[in-house]
């Protein structure tokens, strides 16, 4: 052959230290190219397919960029390159095989995504756990339905979703308003909420993530404070689901109790939210006796409330949510001295520091 | 007299101000659209480094959400319509008519109202900042009902206007190139023997023509709905929100083949003359250009994967066929540096680059193509980053590749190549720096569009200041480039005609070329006609 | 094939255009072309419209709209005189191809006459339906019948301005037997503006309801 053997060896040399480069990178890249573990049966079916995805793209990436790398290396032009090389206009042998191998290759990944797809998409519509989340400009609520689908059975008003464990979940998405889409990271899934349509989903939760909070937000751009469409999904124990749903369901249907108002001489703070924030980001209240906090929603049609947070992060305290124009009086109970956090359940990154003295 | 002894003085600059004003000559309008296109380039950029800033920690501290939205909106809407499809028109514009051997395009004065419709475009996009409700906000792609009167402001209007005018002028353009390339060509330059790069410019033209007006119609129910109490895409009133995004898609996919063919056209002309060779398999790759211009009609849908609207099978099958012909490509560009003799110039580094990031972003793409994957990937940052690896890391590189290839085409001097490998290895540093951790941050769950992450966020904020960072050094690169350009105007060496020993025809006039480009025009018996000329080829060989 | 290019030497400085041997010339493909792309825009409407009317969720068209729309007496007449300013516009074309001035007057005459009387039918229809109640904000039938037939109408309007200048142009003799391409061209867009309207009519006033 042409090439002499000193510039074969050092071609040998660079390839390898390439192809072992190539090889570390690899390993490690390979953990943070996977998506987090998936919670859900539909969620593993999309692992699975992914990874096989990732180890084909791994496969392509490394040839076709050592084919570039070796081009660049080998074919560099020198000093004695004084005539042409070559012309090569085409090889129609090579250019066939080029076009028939990715054309398996994507016939095989379309077939397995395919197969994938039927199983992460299935709605059998059998199942009693029935849910409907509800998106609005700029919160979830979620609606527990009874087994007819229909009726709402209660709603939940936080951003909070409760769903059991090994059973199956069947999720309706309905849109008060613009386009959301309820996404869980750890579902490795996302649906898209339209207004004028419900689309319908089903998952079932892992067993063993019993007891687990998984956090979501609306994945699609809803208008100014998209960022703040948070939400969580709570897995229970089967037993554990259904104890808190009629829990929910009874406390849904018990009368309200009569609007709390300031007892006299009862210290009274001011709050007031607007554009999804609070006015203020630091509230003080006497140690060791009940104060109220009079609480004004300037957001039309977007629900706030207020809860207090220990310093261990423990909620004592979880006031009434509504919607905005409106005001609410909460009374709260006495607190020891101390630092506190006070935040918006809808919206979690509305906080403040509420300072007990 | 004083005065009558320094009109001529003062004739002769305002002449040339107002000759570039109002000059019909193809060369002069694709140096405008450059220069329009770059000002906006950085305009853009300076919006990117804003929502950069914003996301490099958790929290807002410059920016409240709705600045921020209307910074990212606008940032994609100046980088895809008025930043990479008009700089990409202008390279057509300057080189097509050269390539071919026409003295202009076909209709000159057409070609200057394509043009000039752009700033103006620019100037109404923009002007929504001086509105009481800020610019558009609703993203690039303007989703109904978000986009509809309710919900957002008159700068929605401006945008709707100022992308209405952009269209049209990519609509005129391309008629234009369509009949340049079709009558225009020099005795001899069979189709067969367009270079690569015309050949593009036809297939993007043709989307273009096909695609925009539909993109236009859509625009304009839109703004029925919003300003005359329309019903076509709103719910609330017996409109529906699919059909939007069913009509959008249908422009604004194969918008993305607009976007980056006429990139690997550079790429295709940059690639053989570097490397001392013809094309590897050049009309494979014209029927693999064809191939994606055709299959680019069919797939508007993947990006609705999740609407729980579309027919995922069908979408997802012509998603996966796009690979093969760009898989055809790859190849096509690799094997023609084989056995070549490559001379590392800016240009071919730009086309290097070119090669390695278009091939994530293609392969990144793959994963989106298999729908299950799309549902835990889609409008996440792992779209960011396969948009940018193919936009950025594709075309742009492209762009900057074709830019230092033609400079000395167009002035006449050669660029700094210290300034321009410098200007290389920033940009494609900072470019992965910044990209590459959003495939992370995608996979960890972060969407896109949002202005704030919660602190406890696994290592949201690591990764984003890291792609801050890149995003800063990309800016950084600029500096050079821009050093480069402005020195190497005036005094970089003097190019002559043909500087790299090029192959196609605009090699074969002087640098600039003279106002109708050619005094004479070598024969043309092959995709190579100066080559030919230059190693005596030219005599009883067809090809 | 091989040897039809001996010495292309540049010849056309100062001209646009190689005058490539026969084909069409180059403002006729431009105007293809650019039809081409007026099809796609109102592909663009008409999936609109087909969407609309399919998901509309009682029937097409919708209860307080039926009978609204009359083909007679003025949308059937408009349609007959647009169909026959076609016919026209084609006859001056056959003139100038003969070199024959005063039919190519004539005809475009007509043409511009016909397709400005089209215009005024269509506004006095327009009145009429908004007296009716059939306004573009009163629901997607609304919507989409104003969007689709003012569209088609500002493309008239186009087209009558056009065949204006080519008027002028005729008259001011600009026109001969071999140099004619406007007249070619803007009969072409004139034509195109005539099936769309064929369409368009069928689709909004002939196609049943197919509940």
């Amino acid at each position: 052959m042409s090439i002499s053997r000193p510039r074969r060896s050092r071609l040998a040399t660079i390839a390898a230290l390439v192809a072992a480069s190539v090889l570390v990178a690899g390993c490690n890249a390979v953990d943070l190219l996977r998506p987090p573990a998936a919670v859900t049966a539909q969620g593993h079916e999309i692992s699975r397919l992914y990874d096989i995805v990732l180890a084909i793209a791994a496969v392509v990436f490394v040839l076709v960029e050592g084919l570039i790398v070796f081009a660049v290396v080998r074919y560099r032009r020198k000093p004695s390159d004084s005539s042409l090389p070559p012309q090569i206009h085409g090889n129609n042998v090579l250019e066939v095989v080029w076009t028939v191998i990715p054309t398996l290759l994507v016939a095989v990944m379309f077939l397995l995504s395919f197969e994938s797809l039927n199983k992460v998409d299935a709605v059998a519509n059998t199942t009693d756990v029935r849910i409907r989340a509800v998106a609005a400009q700029f919160q979830w609520t979620f609606q527990y339905l009874a087994p007819d689908g229909q009726t709402v059975l209660f709603e939940q008003l936080a951003p909070e979703m409760a769903v059991p464990v090994s059973r199956t979940v069947h999720l309706s998405l309905r849109s008060k308003d613009v386009i959301h889409a309820f996404y869980v990271p750890q579902f490795l899934f996302k649906r898209d909420v339209v207004p004028g349509r419900e689309n319908v989903f089903e998952f079932n939760v892992d067993a063993a993530d019993a007891g687990q909070t998984f956090s979501g937000q609306c994945a699609e751009l809803c208008g100014v404070y998209h960022d703040t469409m948070l939400f969580k999904v709570h897995a229970l124990s089967p037993e554990a689901y259904d104890a808190w749903l009629q829990e929910q369901i009874a406390a849904a249907r018990a009368t309200p109790p009569p609007a709390a108002s300031a007892a006299p001489g009862q210290t009274q703070i001011d709050l007031t939210a607007k554009n999804i924030a609070y006015d203020k980001t630091s509230l003080e209240a006497p140690a060791g006796q009940p104060f109220s906090i009079k609480f004004q929603n300037d957001d039309p049609a977007v629900s706030h409330n207020v809860a207090i947070r220990d310093a261990g992060g423990q909620e004592i305290f979880r006031g009434e949510i509504f919607p905005g124009i409106d005001a609410r009086t909460y009374p709260i109970p006495a607190l020891a001295a101390g630092t506190y956090s006070f935040s918006c359940t809808v919206h979690s990154n509305m906080t403040g520091t509420l300072t007990v003295k | 007299m004083a005065t009558t002894a320094l009109t001529p003085a003062y004739a002769g600059r305002r002449a040339g101000l107002y000759d570039w004003l109002t000059t019909t000559d193809h060369k002069k309008i694709g140096i405008l659209y450059l220069l329009n296109s770059f000002v906006l380039f950085f305009v853009g950029g300076m919006f990117a480094l804003v929502v950069r800033l914003e996301l490099a920690q958790p929290g807002l501290q410059f920016l409240k959400e709705a600045a921020y939205n209307q910074a990212f909106t606008i940032h994609a809407s100046l980088m895809i319509f008025l930043f990479i499809i008009p700089i990409l028109a202008g390279f057509g514009n300057y080189i097509v008519p050269l390539m071919i051997g026409a003295p202009d395009m076909a209709f000159p004065r057409i070609n200057a109202l394509s043009f000039w419709m752009l700033p103006l475009a620019a100037l109404l996009m923009l002007s929504g900042f001086l509105t009481d409700g800020g610019a558009a906000a609703a993203g690039w792609t303007s989703y109904s009902p978000l986009a509809q009167a309710k919900y957002s402001g008159v700068g929605t209007d401006l945008w709707i206007v100022a992308v209405l005018l952009i269209g049209t002028s990519s609509i005129l353009g391309a008629v234009n190139f369509l009949v340049t390339i079709f009558k225009m060509r020099a005795p001899g330059m069979t189709m067969f023997r367009l270079p690569i790069m015309v050949w593009t410019m036809l297939v993007t033209s043709l989307l273009v023509l096909l695609a925009t007006p539909v993109l236009a119609s859509a625009l304009i129910m839109l703004f029925i709905d919003r300003n005359y109490g329309g019903h076509f895409f709103d719910p609330a009133t017996g409109g529906n929100a699919i059909l939007w995004q069913n009509v959008f898609w249908f422009y604004s996919h194969p918008a993305v083949y607009i976007m980056i063919l006429p990139a690997m056209g550079i790429i295709s002309e940059v690639l053989p003359v570097f490397s001392r060779k013809p094309l590897f398999g050049y009309k494979a790759f014209v029927f693999a250009t064809a191939g994606i211009g055709a299959l680019g009609f069919s797939v508007w849908a993947h990006h609705m994967f999740t609407t729980g609207a579309v027919y995922l099978p069908f979408f997802s099958f012509m998603t996966f066929l796009i690979a093969i012909p760009t898989g055809v490509k790859m190849f096509n560009w690799i094997a023609t540096m084989f056995r070549g003799q490559l001379t590392f110039s800016t240009p071919l580094l730009f086309a290097l680059g070119f090669l390695t990031m278009f091939l994530i972003g293609g392969i990144n793409g793959a994963f989106s193509a298999a729908v299950p994957v799309d549902f835990a990937l889609h409008d996440t940052y792992w779209v960011v980053a396969h948009l940018h690896y193919v936009l950025f890391g594709g075309s742009v590189f492209g762009v900057f590749a074709g830019l230092y290839y033609w400079f000395p085409k167009m002035f006449g001097r050669m660029l700094n190549e210290t300034l321009g490998k410098i200007h290389f290895v920033l940009m494609f540093v900072g470019f992965n720096l910044t990209f590459f951790p959003m495939h992370i941050l995608g996979l960890e769950g972060m969407p896109r569009r949002i202005a704030n992450y919660a602190p406890g966020q696994a290592d949201w904020t690591a990764l984003n200041l890291l792609a801050t960072i890149g995003g800063f050094t990309i800016a950084l690169s600029m500096l050079p480039f821009l050093w480069n350009v402005l020195v190497s105007l005036r005094s970089g060496p003097l190019a002559g005609d043909d500087p790299w020993e090029g192959n196609t025809l605009e090699w074969a006039t002087s640098s600039p070329p003279p106002p109708y480009n050619f005094d004479h025009l070598p024969e043309i018996r092959s995709e190579r006609p100066v080559f030919d000329v230059r190693h005596g080829l030219g005599k009883g060989r067809t090809h | 094939m091989a040897l039809q290019s001996t010495t292309a030497v540049a010849s056309h400085t100062g001209t646009t255009g190689h005058a490539r041997e026969g084909g069409i010339s180059n403002v006729i493909l431009g105007m293809i072309l650019f039809i081409t792309s007026e099809v796609m825009f109102f592909a663009g409407l008409f999936a609109a419209y087909f969407n609309v009317r399919a998901t509309a969720p009682g029937g097409w068209p919708p209860a307080e709209f039926v009978g609204k729309l009359h083909v007679f007496p003025l949308v059937g007449v408009a349609t007959t005189l647009l169909i026959i300013s076609s016919v026209t516009c084609q006859m001056g074309v056959w003139g100038i191809r003969r070199g024959d001035h005063t039919a190519l007057v004539r005809s475009i005459g007509i043409t511009v006459v016909l397709g400005a009387i089209f215009l005024v039918m269509q506004a006095t229809d327009y009145l009429a339906l908004y007296g009716d109640g059939v306004r573009l904000d009163a629901g997607t039938f609304g919507t989409t019948y104003y969007t689709l037939t003012g569209f088609h109408g500002a493309h008239v309007l186009a087209g009558v301005l056009m065949l204006s200048v080519v008027l002028y142009r005729s008259m001011a003799g600009q026109f001969s037997k071999e140099h004619h391409d406007m007249v070619e061209a803007v009969s072409i867009y004139w034509h195109f503006v005539d099936v769309v309207w064929i369409v368009l009519f069928s689709t909004l006033y002939l196609i049943p309801n197919p509940a």
